[in-house]
């Protein structure tokens, strides 16, 4: 089993994940990769609260990540692990290179982002970021839940989809 | 840690009320920039008005601008964040931490809510309604079931969320592993299951009536169903089905 979906989404725990992609995934663990939520024992507090009784969770930083990400991966149980932003799924896969997939979930409005989807906004830094990620071999694709077309990284950047 | 007393507490019972009103109105300006933060700044409003100096002081701006930025929370449960935001506000909690409280909020609001609410509270309603029309309702009884009850949930969820933000502060993390929110939405598909395995064939029975014409084309219809929902799987959402389903007996009744 292990991890079936890498998602960036800067919601981390929601309703699409715990309902969308985690009831039709049957999925049993979640692991909130994020540097800040990972030292703030209240944050943590929070996003267990999040998740139905019959999920666990597992907080990390992205360093131990990288680290207990083959422990992860070789759970019995089928798993989802989310970043809140680009930068950290970037730095988990080059640190991993066992993942081959990434899923955009949601990257809402900033100061110095632009719209490509309704719900994928991006910097010039992060467009940058996701052609990297591809560059080297990994498919991304955005799509907010299951019942959603995946869109290919190119139809994203270019707006089309909108 | 909160003080155990705040001004957002003891705010005037109308000021309470206008908030909660306000909450009902949370998605009018749902849109995909900022989805219900504009939203939640206007339920907060009435309150921010009691921060120092007033609708005229920089306080009550920055709050409010600071408030009606992006936010995304399931819109029965942002009465939680609402009270729970109001009260570090008034209570002059350093605005950095309320930004990274407000962040780290909106998920868990949306996850616990969707699945209290899509996913159990709706298609439970809509299983009672469907019972309704099986065991005889008119169209408008099947209708007003479903109505009174759906309504009668959300607004009583709206109502307790706001009452134990304000009264909880930063602290509700606590308020989300209440029981109810925890284990709801597990016992309430346990009912759900229960009024199905009632209301269905009942309702079912209603729709072939006396003769047994209609009932082989009822049995093939629920088997093509079933086969489609296993096809489907992930693309299927429950409460659309349930929707649809209660839709489909209520245009029947209506049309029989």
């Amino acid at each position: 089993m292990g991890i079936h979906l890498y998602r960036i989404d800067d919601r981390l725990i929601h309703g699409q994940v715990v309902v969308g992609w985690g009831q039709p995934l049957n999925i049993r663990f979640l692991v909130l990769v994020d540097d800040l939520v990972a030292s703030s024992d209240w944050e943590k507090e929070l996003y267990r609260m999040a998740i139905p009784p019959e999920m666990e969770i597992y907080f990390a930083d992205v360093g131990s990540a990288i680290r207990d990400h083959a422990r992860y991966a070789a759970d019995p149980r089928p798993g989802l692990l989310i970043t809140s932003d680009i930068a950290s799924m970037h730095r988990l896969v080059n640190g991993v290179k066992a993942i081959g997939s990434v899923n955009l979930g949601g990257i809402h409005h900033r100061a110095g982002r632009a719209e490509k989807l309704r719900y994928i906004f991006l910097t010039p830094d992060e467009e940058r970021q996701l052609r990297e990620l591809e560059a080297a071999g990994i498919e991304v694709t955005a799509q907010d839940v299951p019942s959603a077309r995946a869109v290919p990284l190119a139809e994203v950047l270019e707006g089309e989809s909108r | 840690m909160t003080a155990p007393t705040s001004r957002a507490v003891d705010l005037p019972v109308r000021v309470k009320l206008a908030m909660h009103f306000r909450l009902l109105a949370l998605q009018g300006s749902w849109n995909y920039e900022t989805l219900n933060g504009t939203g939640i700044g206007f339920a907060m409003e009435p309150a921010l008005r009691y921060l120092p100096g007033g609708i005229d002081g920089p306080a009550y701006r920055a709050a409010l601008a600071r408030e009606s930025r992006y936010f995304n929370a399931h819109p029965y449960l942002a009465g939680i964040g609402v009270g729970a935001l109001v009260r570090a506000e008034l209570d002059g909690v350093d605005p950095a931490r309320i930004e990274r409280f407000r962040t780290a909020l909106a998920g868990p609001l949306g996850s616990v809510g969707d699945r209290l609410v899509w996913a159990s509270w709706l298609p439970f309603c809509s299983l009672v309604a469907i019972g309704v029309y099986g065991a005889g309702g008119s169209p408008m009884g099947v209708v007003g079931t479903f109505l009174l009850l759906y309504n009668a949930g959300h607004i009583l969820l709206r109502a307790w969320g706001l009452r134990i933000g304000l009264s909880r502060g930063l602290n509700v993390a606590s308020a989300l592993g209440s029981p109810v929110l925890r284990q709801g939405p597990q016992y309430i598909g346990y009912a759900a299951a229960l009024v199905a395995g009632v209301a269905l064939p009942l309702a079912l029975q209603r729709v072939a009536g006396p003769g047994r014409g209609l009932a082989g084309g009822i049995i093939g219809a629920a088997l093509i169903g079933i086969l489609l929902l296993a096809r489907l799987r992930e693309h299927a959402e429950g409460w659309r089905i349930a929707l649809g389903v209660l839709a489909i007996f209520v245009l029947y009744s209506v049309l029989t």
